[in-house]
């Protein structure tokens, strides 16, 4: 019939272009991947397979990054926790006050936003020395989650908004303080957004590096995003372990979005009705 | 502190919902202690790390990763209570200057920092920032090891201010040797027999000059032109801000530039990266590469030895003569002074050099470093630079006896240029320059050298 | 009396949430601010310990020089690149997607990936691509018969900022995939089978139904493009550092050089203040807009 050949050619067109674009994005990385086990000689010619497995690079990376990507791991889960959690505590209050007050809250924190690193880079560095925590794992916590406050507050004060206000008036009638419906009910009911947050979070603070370079100098607290930019140089690029710390990293934000992104196949709004 | 924030938003709350309060309190306590337990694990760690002495640098990768390491290996070993760390910044010397910014800013600075010389160290020296040399200089005795061109550049109002150990001279052309004989090129020796190289390449199915984009190799190309026209007395007096960029003289030498470099200028150079147009010539593609001796330790490590795969001359216009690039180490005023004396003392050995030139590829500094540490390559170099001191004919990168800011802007236009040969960029980029040169000029910010 | 009492209850609360939120933005934003545009007012090199203070000449001399004012431009191109290419994109492979088709979860993992990578890596990457003789990009050219449309892609001043920006579409349409599709899975299904049931194609449902329902995902993804075009600084200055020959030159990659490559803090402070205040000026409004539609579609 017209309209199944219809469909047909529709499928067939849909899984191309997905297949087209697949390839297009994954080609880059396959370049890399190969790249990783390529002795120096070798990576002079770009598109050549390697002729061997060179562990060599991989022995490099963790040899010069190992520690570091033990820290990443100790900056990034803790802080991701903590700029979901201040972008909620802020993001409550300005999705559900009412008047003039909270849109102002509002837009001033969006501002932050605009604000480019190279503003704060020195004032901060005063900051968090003077607080005493320079070059420590806890002072980036705290660093990370006030650079979050702007974004994350954007995220969920956007997401709690798009909630029905059936189900926080349906709270309050039943004697529900503000405080308590939202430990209690908004906050496990938007898990899919938390769980996008948590994505777009964990991959922001992994990869960050200018906050790394500014406030910590040695294995201590330095993360992994320092090594790897040490790989390239400006002068000289270190093409092999480069790219075999770049496919490493990539690891714990792939796990992060594999993880989350389990909640974006519940249709949760329909579920909060209740 | 840290806690303050903590505890004062608990006593907000505890007013209020109270059962609410206290469940949130619990998360925040239990947040407070990690953040304290983990905090004082911190503050502990850097105590330690107080008690080492850091050298920073940007060498990240390689061989230059190679002769930082070797360096400061000899330092610790000259002694047994100080420990020298090696720091690396990624990026290059801009990455540095912001890290030694905070550094200075927040009263921590490294013992000693990779510093390029000449005006970056006026301007470091200027700002009451560097510790001044001169006892450790007279016990090193820096006057008798390092040649006179060497000492002019490190030294401000005749004050040491670093310590010289990572030399390169810019003017040497690299070839493909294969690539000659295909072409049945000589190796040339003035203008002309360079562009007959050129055309003999071009004919032969090569790209005969490769260059790379960035702010300073095509003006490193573009020293050749220029000392050949204006001489040494000449480049000086530019470095001085005395010759104007509208000269005659300097519009020559762009003309040089243009008619002989610039004509021979492989496809799409200003896309490629250096160790990019390197990987050309190794592998065939390139006949000639103008580029500083650094190139020749990377196409070692790439399998292609000197002396068998490539070869060098020295750029037309600068035969006899050597054009040098050096970082030097600086001390910054600190706790740190001593050690670093110490360190200094140990690696302006002649062994202490020899250490980082050989695997990084470029020169010692000290003239009392036996040649014969150097592999071909090295050796070369070495020769042309021990004749160009005895001649009087070396000159230090006029990139960086410049105030930086002309010194930036000149490779810029010099880059537009070559990209672009044609007159309105060169009218612009004589204007450009010869305006910032006035500006200096007033600011009264140029060396006289 | 006890709704009052409630009324304020509420409003205590809300301040107290916004209590810990407000300090660290005081601390660690507007202080940094001020600071900057102190320091802008100034002639500084950075090191030395005399600042000279100039009043407004860095701003004055920044806004009649072609250096800047082509960085604007470059900046601008980009905003409106970010909120088309990437956005555009990243829709459409999310509402493919969303339909459910087979291997989903790879196709979903491949369209994520790139984006988890760092920056430095990315420009190391496409630096490579990019080689004009032998890298990825012309070399496919050259097998697809194609090999006259290569260009010297970050080496021509008339193409390196197309190559930028195909290299950054690469990296950060995974953003926009991944919000765009947690959006359209919170759609509930009712809808679409309403729609469905009614016989509407599979787009048609897409633009009546979906889409206007995605309204937050949209919000997020196009203020978070244009903010980042605004602010684009790691890839640019690894892959070109504005080159050749400013071409490619953004704000903040010319605040960087100015400041440590040229050791002139103060216009580098002037020009973050500009890049602020144009950003404000570009983006701020359209968020006021679009915040004003998300609270009329949950009204609704």
């Amino acid at each position: 019939m017209a309209s199944s050949s219809l469909a047909q050619r529709q499928t067939i067109l849909t899984r191309t272009v997905l297949i087209g674009m697949a390839i297009i994005f994954v080609a880059p990385l396959v370049v890399a991947f190969l790249t990783s086990f390529k002795t120096p000689s070798e990576i002079t010619r770009v598109l050549t397979i390697p002729s061997t497995f060179y562990w060599e690079n991989y022995a490099i990376a963790f040899e010069r990054a190992g520690r570091t990507f033990l820290n990443s791991l100790l900056i990034t889960a803790p802080a991701v926790v903590l700029s979901l959690l201040i972008g909620s505590i802020a993001g409550y209050p300005l999705a559900y006050m009412r008047g003039p007050g909270g849109k102002l809250v509002y837009f001033v924190l969006l501002t932050g936003m605009l604000v480019p690193f190279q503003i704060v880079q020195i004032p901060l560095f005063f900051l968090v020395q003077r607080m005493g925590l320079y070059d420590t794992v806890p002072g980036m916590w705290l660093v990370h989650t006030a650079y979050a406050v702007p974004f994350c507050t954007f995220f969920m004060r956007n997401f709690f908004a798009s909630v029905p206000r059936s189900m926080y008036e349906a709270a309050l009638i039943d004697g529900c303080g503000p405080a308590t419906y939202f430990w209690k009910l908004l906050l496990p009911a938007s898990t899919s957004g938390l769980a996008a947050l948590a994505i777009i979070q964990s991959r922001a603070i992994w990869n960050d590096l200018l906050f790394a370079i500014t406030l910590t100098t040695s294995d201590n607290a330095r993360p992994a995003t320092v090594a790897i930019s040490g790989f390239a140089s400006s002068l000289q690029v270190e093409y092999g372990p480069l790219m075999a710390s770049t496919v490493v990293s990539i690891i714990p934000v792939m796990a992060a979005y594999l993880i989350f992104q389990q909640s974006f196949v519940r249709g949760l709004l329909g579920g909060a009705g209740k | 502190m840290l806690f303050q924030i903590f505890s004062g938003k608990k006593i907000i709350l505890a007013g209020r919902e109270g059962r609410m309060a206290t469940k949130v309190g619990n998360m925040e306590k239990m947040y407070r202690s990690a953040a304290f337990g983990l905090a004082l694990l911190g503050s502990t760690a850097a105590a330690y790390a107080q008690e080492n002495y850091e050298v920073w640098h940007y060498y990240a990768a390689g061989s230059e990763r190679a002769g930082m390491d070797a360096m400061i290996e000899i330092g610790n070993a000259a002694s047994e209570d100080t420990k020298f760390t090696s720091v690396v910044i990624p990026g290059n010397v801009v990455e540095l200057r912001r890290q030694l910014q905070t550094a200075f800013l927040g009263g921590r600075p490294p013992a000693l920092y990779q510093s390029s010389m000449a005006f970056e160290l006026k301007t470091f020296a200027d700002g009451g920032q560097l510790h001044p040399l001169s006892d450790v200089w007279a016990a090193i005795d820096g006057d008798a090891i390092f040649p006179e061109g060497v000492q002019r550049v490190v030294k401000v109002d005749g004050v040491p201010y670093g310590v010289p150990f990572d030399l390169s001279l810019i003017n040497n052309v690299f070839y493909n040797k294969e690539a000659f004989e295909k072409a049945g090129v000589e190796i040339p020796t003035d203008w002309d027999s360079f562009t007959a190289a050129c055309d003999a390449l071009r004919e032969a199915g090569y790209q005969p000059l490769g260059n790379a984009g960035g702010t300073f190799w095509s003006l490193y190309n573009f020293y050749a032109a220029l000392v050949s026209v204006i001489g040494e007395e000449g480049y000086y007096q530019m470095a001085r801000g005395e010759l104007g960029f509208d000269s005659p003289e300097f519009s020559e030498a762009l003309d040089l530039y243009r008619d002989r470099m610039v004509s021979c200028y492989a496809q799409n150079w200003s896309g490629k990266t250096w160790t990019q147009t390197a990987d050309d010539v190794v592998n065939g593609d390139t006949g000639m590469f103008m580029m500083g001796i650094w190139v020749a330790a990377y196409m070692e490590q790439a399998g292609f030895a000197a002396g068998e795969g490539f070869d060098m001359f020295q750029a037309p216009g600068t035969v006899g003569k050597a054009i040098f690039q050096m970082d030097v180490l600086a001390v910054p005023e600190g706790p740190g002074v001593d050690a670093a004396n110490m360190f200094i003392e140990a690696v302006t050995t002649p062994e202490g050099q020899a250490a980082f030139a050989v695997p990084k590829g470029s020169l010692a500094p000290n003239i009392n470093v036996d040649p014969s540490v150097y592999g071909y390559a090295g050796a070369t170099f070495s020769r042309q630079f021990a004749d160009a001191s005895a001649a009087n004919a070396v000159l230090p990168n006029l990139f960086f006896l410049l105030p930086t800011d002309l010194g930036t802007e000149f490779g810029v236009q010099i880059e537009r240029f070559a990209i672009d040969p044609s007159d309105s960029v060169k009218a612009e980029l004589i204007a450009t320059l010869e305006g910032l040169r006035q500006e200096a000029l007033a600011e009264n910010a140029f060396i006289q050298w | 009396m006890a709704f009052k009492s409630r009324m304020s209850r509420t409003d205590w609360t809300h301040i107290a949430f916004l209590a810990l939120p407000t300090l660290l933005f005081l601390v660690f934003y507007v202080y940094p601010v001020i600071s900057s545009i102190h320091l802008s007012l100034h002639d500084w090199d950075g090191f030395s310990p005399r600042m000279r203070f100039i009043g407004l000449t860095n701003y004055t001399v920044l806004a009649g020089q072609p250096r800047f004012l082509h960085a604007v431009l470059n900046n601008i191109l980009w905003v409106g690149f970010m909120l088309i290419v990437p956005t555009g994109l990243g829709l459409l492979l999310a509402a493919i997607l969303d339909r459910g088709i087979r291997g989903e979860k790879a196709f979903r993992i491949i369209f994520f990936l790139p984006f988890t990578i760092p920056a430095v890596a990315v420009a190391a990457i496409w630096r490579w691509m990019y080689e004009p003789d032998n890298g990825l990009v012309t070399t496919v050219l050259n097998l697809l018969g194609l090999g006259g449309l290569s260009q010297n892609w970050l080496g021509d001043p008339a193409v390196v900022n197309l190559s930028l920006m195909g290299a950054v579409a690469w990296w950060t349409t995974g953003f926009a995939f991944l919000v765009f599709f947690a959006g359209l899975r919170n759609i509930p299904t009712e809808c679409i089978e309403a729609a469905r049931i009614e016989g509407a194609t599979p787009w048609q449902v897409f633009w009546k139904v979906s889409f206007p329902l995605l309204w937050p995902s949209t919000i997020i993804v196009l203020g978070m493009s244009a903010i980042d075009a605004m602010r684009l600084f790691d890839v640019v200055w690894a892959m070109t550092k504005g080159g050749p020959a400013y071409s490619s030159e953004v704000l903040a990659t010319q605040m960087y050089d100015l400041a440590f490559g040229r050791f002139d803090m103060g216009r580098a402070a002037a020009v973050a203040v500009y890049l602020f205040i144009i950003a404000g000026i570009i983006i701020m409004p359209y968020i006021v807009y679009m915040s004003r539609r998300v609270q009329d579609s949950e009204a609704e």
